[in-house]
C-alpha cells in the first residue's frame, strides 16, 4: 500500500484536490478512481487555473454556431458554407521528441476538427525556437518541421501559412503550436460530442491502444526539469496514414448520418473522451475495458484509461445503424469494436469482464474539477518601459545594417521551413506560405479564405498588454490588406507558472486585452488551447499567446500581391500612429525593448475597415503591413520578384532625426503599391475613405525600380544582394541543417 | 468514344478529389476505381493515378499499392492500349508495378520538396500534351528523384521515353527526368502535379492539357 | 572488422510502418504474421579486436545510430 503522501506526489493531486475529491465522494477515492481524478483535474484537461478568466472572452455574434463547447469553434461563412477552426499547443511533447511530439501535434489538432464533421482543408503552425546555438536547437528544429511535414503530407492537408519565431527565452522550452480548419460544405452536418440515447452503442474505431503517453495530461501540466530525459517512455508516435483513413471513414459514417455523437482520444485518452461525452450528453455510460483493442496483453485497466495512442476515436451509435457503420470501417481497412453502452443512470461504469471496477458520476470528474483564482495584478502602466521615446542611435550604413537584419535568424528566409510542407494539396490553395496571408478558395462558392497566424513576442515582453492587443490586430490587418473581412479568432495561450502571479498577471492582461480588440473588431474567440507551466529550471518563457485570425473574402479576385508587380510603380506608406517601439532590432543589438505609445482598439479597428477598401481600389498591385525589423527590412520582402525600390527621405519622417527610423517600429503602417497611372486617383480616394477623426496619414515614400535599391538617396545596392543575405541567412545560422 | 476518366483510390492516396475536379473540369467523366475493384477497360477512355501516399509511403513509395486487385484490370488496359495518367505517388505506383521503367527514390537533400518548377518538353506523342512545349507546375514529394542505370537510360532516350526535365533539377533525378513514357507511350507519368495549375488563381493554367489531352 | 547493427522499433512503441505492412501481408492471404520495421547499418571499423571494437561501435550506437526512446539495437559481428 502507498502511503497518502507518495499517492498524490504520483498522481499530482495536491491536499487540497484531495479534500476536494473525499467531499465529492464522501469517502477515499480507492483503485482507479485515483487515475481518473488525476488525469481529468490536471490543468491541461480541466483549465483549472484559466477557465475563469476564459470567460471573458467575446465569443459571440450571429456568425458564430459554435464557441468553445466542443472539440472546435465554428463560424457561419453564409450561402451554406460554414468553418471549424481551432489551435493547439504541443511544446512539452515535442520538446522531449521533436519530430513525433510536432506530429501527433498535428495529428490532434486535425482530429479536433473532423470529429465536428468537417474536412481539414488547411494547417497552420506558430513555432517558437531559441537561439541556433543553444543546446539541441539544430536537432529541435530540423525534428519539428520534419514532423509537421512528415505528418500533414501524408494526411493531405495542405499547411499554408505561419510564424516561426527565435529568441533565447525558448531555449529551454520552444513552442509548438499546430492550427487547423476544415469546412463544411452546403447540406453537411455539425457533429457534437454528446453522448445520447439510452441502449446505444458505444464504439471505439481507429489503433489498438499501447502504453504510449501513459500520464501524458498530468505530464504536460508540469515544468520541465533535468527529469524530463527520464520521462521518454511516455512518447506517443503517430501515423498519418491511419489518420487519413480514419478522416476518410468518419466522414463517410458522418454523411450516411450513421453517428449519434463522436469524439476523438486526446488528451488522457479514453478517460476524457468518455467521462466528457457522458457528461455533456448528461447520461451514462457502461464501457467494458477488456473489449477495448489492445497492442499488448500486458496493459492494465488504468494503462487503457490512460493512454494517449494516437488516432483513436470514439462514437455513440444507433444498434441498428452499426452494421453499416462496420461496413464503412472494413472499407478503410480500420477496426471498430464495441465498448459498451448507454445507460440511463448517470454514471460511467467501467467493468473488466465481470467485474465492476468503478463507477463516478462523470460530472463529479468533468464539471467539478476545481478552478483556481490565482493571484494577479491588474496591468498598469508601471509594467512597461517607456524609457525610450528619441529612437535607437544612428546607424554607420543603412544598406549595411539592412544585410545584417536580413541574415539574421530573426529576418532570414523561413523557406527552409516551408519548402518541405504540402502547400498545395487538395488543389484550393491561392496563396501559400511565402504570402503574409495564407488562402484558400472555397470550391462551391468560389469566395476566398484567408488565415493568418499572430503574436509578436517581444511586444508582449515590453508590455503584456499591448502585445495581446496586436496579437489580434496585426493579423487583422495583415487581413484586410488583402481584402479579407476578419471573421473569428483561436488562440493558443503559451505562459510559464501560473502559481507564480506576475505569470498570472500576464495571462489576465492577455485575456482581457484579445478580447477588447476582438470585441472592436467584431471577431468572436471560438476555440483555443491554454499551455502553462512553459518553464526549464524556473525560467519563464516570454508570455506568448498565439493567435490564429480567419478571414473571407467574397471574391478570389483583386488580392493584392506581397510583392512589387512592376518598375515604375509608386510606393505609398499608410500610418496610423499608436506605438513606437525599437522592437527587434533592439533585440538583435543586444538591448532591451522599449517604446511609447498605445493601441485604441477602436481606432485600429476603424483603420482595419479603411484598410481593406483601399486594398480593394483600383491599380492597387500590392500590399504589406509593415512588421518585425521595420520599415527597411519589410520593403527588401517585397523585392522577391527581383525588382528593388528607391525610397525616399523626409517624406515620412516628421521629427525624427536617426536614420535607423529605418529599422525600428510604427504601429500601424501599410505599404501600398500603385500602379503609376492609379497613384493619383489613389490618394484622393483614401481622402473620401478615412474617418475625420482618424489620426492616419498617407505619404508617397517611394517608386519600383529595375533592381537598385536606395534610401534617402544613401548608397545604392542591387536586389540581387539583399536577396542573397535574405536566403542565405538561413544556411549560416543552422550550418548542420540539410 | 466514352468519356468515363477512372480516377484509381488506393488507401492513403489524398490527391484523389483534386484530380476528380480538375478532369471534371476538362469536361470529361471522372469515376471511381477502389482499390479492390477489378474493372472492364473498354468503360474508359484513360486512367489516372493520383498523388498521395499510398499505404503512408511505407516500406517503398507506390510497393504494395502496386500489388493491389485494381493494377491487374490496369495492367490489362495498358496491354491494350488504354492512356493512363500517373502523378507523383501514382508515377511511383506505375514504376514498382513494372509499368514504368525505373524508379523513384529520396531526393538528393533528403527533405519533402514543395515549389514550383518549370519542365521543358522532351517527347511529344500522340497521347500527351503535346502543343506545350514547356510549363510551369508544383513539385510536392519526398521521394522523386527519378533514377534508371545508364543502359536503361539510353534505350529510353532512343525511343523518346523521356516526357519532361527539369530546367533546374530540384532532387537529383537523373538527366533532369521529370516525366517519363513507357516504351508503347500510352503510360506516361510525372512528379509534378499538373491538377494544382488549373487556375489562374493557383498560379498558373499549365496543367489543363495534361487532362484535357487524356480524351485523344 | 565488419559489424552489422540492427535497429528495430521497441516492442512497445507502435512500429507504423510494419503495422502497415503486416496488414497487406493478411490481406495477400499471409495470416498470422507479425512484421516488424527497422533498419540495417553495414559498418567497416578498422581495428581487429573484437572488444574495442565493440565499445567503438557501441558509442557510435549511442551517440547517433539509434534514439533509445523508440528504437532498439542488436550487434552483428562479421569475422
Amino acid at each position: 500500500m502507498m502511503d497518502l503522501n507518495k499517492k498524490l506526489e504520483h498522481y499530482r493531486i495536491n491536499r487540497q484536490e484531495y479534500s476536494k475529491i473525499k467531499e465529492l465522494l464522501g469517502r477515499e477515492p480507492e483503485g482507479l478512481e485515483w487515475a481518473l481524478f488525476s488525469a481529468l483535474w490536471s490543468e491541461h484537461c480541466s483549465y483549472k487555473s484559466s477557465r475563469v478568466h476564459l470567460k471573458k472572452f467575446y465569443n459571440k455574434n450571429s456568425r458564430v454556431l459554435e464557441a468553445f463547447g466542443e472539440n472546435a469553434g465554428v463560424i457561419d461563412l453564409g450561402q451554406g458554407e460554414r468553418v471549424a477552426f481551432k489551435m493547439e499547443s504541443h511544446n512539452h511533447p515535442s520538446f522531449i521528441e521533436p519530430y513525433q511530439g510536432a506530429a501527433t501535434g498535428v495529428g490532434g489538432i486535425l482530429r479536433d476538427i473532423f470529429t465536428m464533421g468537417a474536412r481539414p482543408v488547411a494547417l497552420a503552425n506558430y513555432l517558437c525556437f531559441g537561439e541556433p546555438e543553444a543546446e539541441r536547437m539544430p536537432h529541435l528544429v530540423e525534428g519539428v518541421v520534419g514532423g509537421i511535414s512528415g505528418y500533414g503530407n501524408c494526411v493531405g492537408v495542405p499547411n499554408i501559412t505561419g510564424q516561426t519565431e527565435f529568441d533565447k527565452s525558448y531555449n529551454g522550452n520552444i513552442l509548438v503550436n499546430a492550427f487547423a480548419l476544415g469546412l463544411f460544405e452546403k447540406g453537411e452536418k455539425i457533429f457534437n460530442s454528446k453522448a445520447r440515447g439510452v441502449g446505444n452503442f458505444v464504439v471505439y474505431v481507429g489503433a489498438k491502444t499501447g502504453k504510449d503517453g501513459v500520464h501524458g495530461a498530468s505530464m504536460a501540466s508540469e515544468s520541465f526539469d533535468d527529469d524530463s530525459e527520464s520521462k521518454r517512455p511516455n512518447v506517443q508516435v503517430g501515423d498519418p496514414f491511419y489518420e487519413k483513413l480514419l478522416i476518410e471513414s468518419c466522414i463517410e459514417v458522418m454523411a450516411q448520418d450513421l453517428v449519434v455523437a463522436i469524439q476523438d482520444m486526446g488528451a488522457a485518452g479514453l478517460t476524457s473522451s468518455s467521462f466528457e461525452m457522458a457528461s455533456k450528453g448528461g447520461v451514462g455510460l457502461k464501457l467494458r475495458l477488456d473489449r477495448v483493442p489492445a497492442r499488448d496483453s500486458s496493459i492494465t485497466p488504468e494503462e487503457i484509461l490512460l493512454s494517449e495512442s494516437q488516432e483513436r476515436m470514439l462514437l455513440i451509435c444507433e444498434p441498428q445503424n452499426y452494421k453499416a457503420l462496420l461496413d464503412i470501417f472494413k472499407k478503410w481497412n480500420l477496426d471498430a469494436e464495441v465498448i459498451g453502452e448507454v445507460i440511463s443512470e448517470k454514471q460511467v461504469q467501467l467493468y473488466w469482464k465481470d467485474e465492476l471496477l468503478t463507477q463516478l458520476d462523470p460530472d463529479l470528474l468533468v464539471e467539478n474539477a476545481p478552478q483556481y483564482e490565482r493571484s494577479y495584478l491588474p496591468w498598469t502602466k508601471e509594467h512597461k518601459d517607456e524609457s525610450w521615446t528619441k529612437g535607437l542611435p544612428s546607424v554607420p550604413s543603412v544598406t549595411e545594417k539592412l544585410m545584417s537584419v536580413l541574415k539574421d535568424v530573426r529576418g532570414t528566409s523561413r523557406e527552409w521551413i516551408f519548402r518541405q510542407y504540402d502547400q498545395r494539396v487538395g488543389a484550393r490553395t491561392a496563396r501559400d506560405c511565402s504570402d503574409s496571408v495564407g488562402v484558400i478558395v472555397l470550391p462551391q462558392t468560389q469566395r476566398a479564405l484567408g488565415i493568418v497566424l499572430g503574436h509578436r513576442p517581444y511586444i508582449t515582453q515590453w508590455d503584456a498588454a499591448e502585445g495581446a492587443k496586436d496579437a489580434i490586430l496585426y493579423p487583422a490587418l495583415e487581413l484586410s490588406a488583402k481584402g479579407f473581412l476578419p471573421m473569428a479568432v483561436t488562440d493558443c495561450l503559451n505562459y510559464g507558472n501560473p502559481e507564480k502571479s506576475e505569470i498570472m498577471s500576464e495571462f489576465v492582461a492577455a485575456v482581457e486585452n484579445i478580447s477588447a480588440a476582438c470585441k472592436a473588431l467584431d471577431t468572436p474567440v471560438i476555440s483555443g488551447n491554454v499551455s502553462f507551466y512553459n518553464e526549464t529550471q524556473g525560467q519563464n518563457i516570454i508570455s506568448t499567446p498565439a493567435t490564429g485570425v480567419v478571414g473571407l473574402k467574397e471574391d478570389i479576385k483583386n488580392i493584392p500581391r506581397d510583392c512589387f508587380v512592376k518598375a515604375s510603380s509608386q510606393i505609398y506608406l499608410l500610418r496610423l500612429p499608436q506605438l513606437h517601439i525599437s522592437g527587434q532590432t533592439a533585440l538583435q543589438q543586444k538591448r532591451n525593448v522599449t517604446g511609447h505609445g498605445k493601441i485604441e482598439v477602436n481606432a485600429c479597428a476603424q483603420f482595419v475597415k479603411q484598410v481593406r477598401e483601399m486594398s480593394q481600389l483600383p491599380g492597387v498591385e500590392a500590399t504589406k503591413v509593415c512588421g518585425k525589423l521595420g520599415l527597411a527590412y519589410t520593403l527588401s520582402r517585397m523585392c522577391t520578384t527581383k525588382l528593388g525600390f528607391r525610397a525616399e527621405k523626409g517624406l515620412f519622417l516628421g521629427e525624427e532625426e536617426s536614420n535607423a527610423h529605418w529599422f525600428t517600429e510604427n504601429l500601424y503602417e501599410v505599404i501600398f503599391v500603385l500602379e503609376k497611372d492609379s497613384a493619383e486617383n489613389f490618394a484622393k480616394s483614401w481622402a473620401n475613405l478615412r474617418n475625420s477623426e482618424s489620426t492616419d496619414k498617407l505619404w508617397r515614400m517611394g517608386e519600383v525600380t529595375e533592381g537598385e535599391v536606395s534610401f534617402s538617396g544613401e548608397a545604392h545596392i542591387n536586389v540581387e544582394q539583399l536577396l542573397t543575405a535574405y536566403n542565405e541567412g538561413w544556411r549560416q545560422n543552422f550550418e548542420s541543417l540539410a | 468514344m466514352s468519356k468515363k476518366v477512372g480516377i484509381l483510390r488506393f488507401l492513403g492516396t489524398n490527391c484523389d478529389q483534386d484530380v476528380w475536379r480538375a478532369v471534371e473540369n476538362v469536361e470529361l467523366q471522372p469515376e471511381w476505381l477502389w482499390y479492390q475493384d477489378h474493372f472492364s477497360e473498354s468503360d474508359y477512355c484513360a486512367f489516372v493515378l493520383p498523388g498521395g501516399f499510398s499505404y503512408g509511403d511505407y516500406l517503398r513509395c507506390g510497393a504494395m499499392a502496386a500489388k493491389m486487385p485494381v493494377m491487374k484490370s490496369l495492367s490489362e488496359a495498358v496491354n491494350k492500349g488504354k492512356p493512363v495518367l500517373g502523378i507523383c505517388n501514382g508515377f511511383q505506383i506505375l514504376c514498382e508495378s513494372g509499368l514504368l521503367p525505373g524508379a523513384l527514390i529520396r531526393n538528393h537533400n533528403r527533405h519533402f520538396i514543395d515549389e514550383w518548377v518549370d519542365l521543358d518538353l522532351v517527347s511529344a506523342n500522340k497521347y500527351w500534351a503535346g502543343e506545350l512545349n514547356e510549363c510551369s507546375i508544383p513539385i510536392a514529394h519526398g521521394e522523386g528523384r527519378y533514377y534508371v542505370n545508364e543502359d536503361e537510360l539510353k534505350k529510353m532516350e532512343d525511343n523518346g521515353q523521356i516526357w519532361w526535365r527539369y530546367r533546374h533539377n530540384p532532387n537529383g533525378s537523373v538527366s533532369n527526368i521529370a516525366g517519363v513514357m513507357n516504351h508503347k507511350k500510352n503510360v506516361a507519368a510525372l512528379m509534378p502535379h499538373p491538377e494544382r495549375a488549373m487556375f489562374d488563381w493557383m498560379g498558373s493554367q499549365n496543367g489543363r492539357i495534361f487532362f484535357e489531352s487524356l480524351l485523344r | 572488422m565488419k559489424v552489422g547493427v540492427k535497429v528495430l522499433p521497441r516492442k512497445e512503441i507502435l512500429d507504423t510502418q510494419g503495422r502497415a505492412v503486416e496488414s497487406v501481408l493478411h490481406q495477400q492471404g499471409q495470416e498470422g504474421v507479425n512484421c516488424r520495421i527497422g533498419k540495417y547499418i553495414e559498418l567497416e571499423v578498422p581495428g581487429q579486436n573484437k572488444e574495442e571494437v565493440s565499445a567503438q561501435v557501441k558509442k557510435m550506437v549511442n551517440n547517433l545510430l539509434y534514439n533509445p526512446l523508440i528504437e532498439t539495437y542488436e550487434l552483428e559481428f562479421y569475422e
